[in-house]
């Protein structure tokens, strides 16, 4: 069983595994997944990467994992404050490498939306609008986002509004993860890239509402002993594993 | 110009029905939440709240009906409590109009103020539905790159109000950890308030200078109330208190007077000017 996934590891180090080596990486707010993320990729790759976060930390080495994923800890051991305009200002002139940005819906084309269920004037739900995202999407050099459920609601043929695009020109969704599935850009749009091997890969066509081009798609390699290792650190006693609602 | 030492209610006094307040920090995490409660038992109404990223101020202010108007990037509580759900349901039955942005946007109309000037070009926007439904413009480069730039209007705050450990007793602002985006806001609105932990001697502010964010000469006036923050964190005095935003978030009436009733602020030394 120690090799196998959980729907939380499985989230967590996919989206880590987006991070690479000498790039700058950056988590928001209300993103305690991708913030994960990156504290499980600063203790399970060798790599050296630039971590930046939405308090202001540049690759901080804080004394706990905070439940608010802009909470002051994060800064903690920084060596500079690098606050909320600095970092967009450096996504929108391009030196953004990857960021992490949340959805509640996502298409084929990877673009999302985070602003309303329904008719945007007349919600059936209003959701917590963008963010970052309708600026940083088009012009980060990669996005990611993550979807703690997998239906034909949450990945779909039609966006109820378009909060963030990646435009035409460059940028845009470069990754998605859900509780089975990995997503990646070929340029165009998401096309499988893995699955969560204990599912099979019509489940993943069937729970998603866009057309699924699986031909370059193989089952997720399963985490590696230092991955696993670098969880458990991070979340010792599965705190964050309890609190995430996963609809696998 | 130094700026006046006042009690909160007194502070809150200086606010009108109507007015647009931007309010400082992000979510949980050093919000001018005093002052927020203090609207709130004052009865102030009809009110613009300008915030890239608002939690717990725009809900408690929708959850007693205060907000004519929202302009925002990101609204949640945060911190695993999710959708903020009084501000969710003021847009969802209309008692509040929302402006959707993203929270760039927001700056940038707040930087075009800032610069004295009617709008502010920005990056990113490209493919979103956010400027169709704003009616932001897009503008070429009039110099000739052949790029162009979406264009926010200004957007002027009547206050920004913002929540910091330390202020010098002219009124100098010194925030420890990230400004977020309270430094574009005092420099956006009309006037600057200020809710303070504590008064710290000038000398440390004269030592380093470059560690104040607001002058006090930009600053109309300062509460000090301790832990006004509550029950979100100031760095570095405290961190958010999980089992109170739990009692905020229990929806009955006699839930919400009691966490009002239980803030920091009503306690007697706190109502010092």
């Amino acid at each position: 069983m120690a090799e196998r996934w959980s729907p939380f590891s499985y989230i967590v180090t996919n989206l880590a595994r987006f991070v690479r080596p000498h790039e700058v990486t950056f988590s928001g707010v209300n993103s305690a997944l991708p913030m994960l993320a990156c504290l499980l990729a600063k203790r399970a790759y060798d790599f050296d990467f630039t971590y930046i976060n939405v308090a202001g930390g540049v690759d901080p080495e804080p004394s706990s994992v905070p439940l608010s994923s802009s909470d002051p800890v994060l800064a903690e051991k920084s060596a500079s404050i690098f606050a909320n305009e600095d970092f967009y200002d450096l996504c929108t002139r391009g030196r953004m490498d990857l960021c992490f940005l949340g959805a509640a819906q996502v298409d084929g084309r990877g673009r999302t939306n985070v602003s309303a269920i329904g008719d945007w004037h007349a919600p059936k739900v209003r959701l917590p609008g963008g963010g970052g995202g309708a600026v940083m999407l088009p012009t980060a050099r990669r996005a990611c986002t993550w979807r703690t459920e997998h239906s034909t609601r949450t990945m779909v043929q039609t966006l109820d509004f378009v909060t963030a695009s990646g435009g035409d020109a460059r940028g845009g969704m470069h990754g998605v993860v859900t509780p089975i599935a990995v997503f990646v850009n070929d340029g165009t749009r998401l096309v499988l890239d893995s699955w969560h091997p204990d599912v099979t890969l019509d489940d993943v066509i069937a729970r998603t509402g866009f057309a699924v081009d699986a031909s370059g798609a193989k089952p997720t390699p399963p985490p590696t002993d230092r991955e696993r290792a670098a969880l458990r650190a991070i979340d010792p006693d599965g705190a964050f594993e309890r609190d995430t609602t996963i609809r696998s | 110009m130094t700026a006046d030492f006042v009690s909160l209610p007194d502070l809150a006094a200086r606010i009108s029905d109507g007015d647009a307040l931007a309010l400082g920090g992000s979510f949980l995490h050093r919000g001018p939440f005093a002052l927020v409660r203090e609207l709130i038992r004052q009865g102030r109404t009809d009110l613009e709240i300008i915030k890239q990223s608002p939690g717990y101020d725009i809900d408690a202010l929708c959850r007693a009906g205060r907000v004519a108007k929202a302009r925002c990037g990101i609204v949640a509580m945060e911190g695993n409590f999710g959708l903020a759900p009084w501000y969710r349901k003021a847009i969802e039955n209309k008692a509040t109009e929302l402006e959707e942005h993203a929270c760039a946007s927001l700056t940038a109309g707040l930087r075009a103020a800032a610069f004295g000037v009617p709008f502010q070009p920005i990056g990113g926007l490209d493919g979103s539905a956010l400027p169709d439904l704003n009616g932001w413009k897009r503008i070429e480069d009039p110099y000739g790159s052949g790029r162009g730039a979406y264009v926010i209007p200004a957007i002027t705050p009547d206050f920004a109000v913002v929540h910091t450990p330390e202020v010098s007793p002219n009124g100098d602002v010194r925030v420890l950890g990230t400004p977020h985006w309270d430094r574009i806001m005092t420099r956006a609105a009309k006037k600057v308030l200020v809710v303070a932990e504590r008064v710290e001697p000038l000398e440390t502010f004269q030592e380093r200078p470059e560690m104040t964010l607001v002058p006090h000469f930009m600053v109309d006036a300062v509460a000090v109330v301790p832990h006004g923050a509550w029950p979100g964190s100031c760095h570095p005095d405290y961190a958010i208190d999980y089992p109170a935003v739990e009692r905020y978030l229990t929806d009955t009436d006699e839930a919400f007077a009691a966490h009002l009733a239980e803030a920091p602020e009503t306690r007697e030394e706190a109502v010092r000017g």
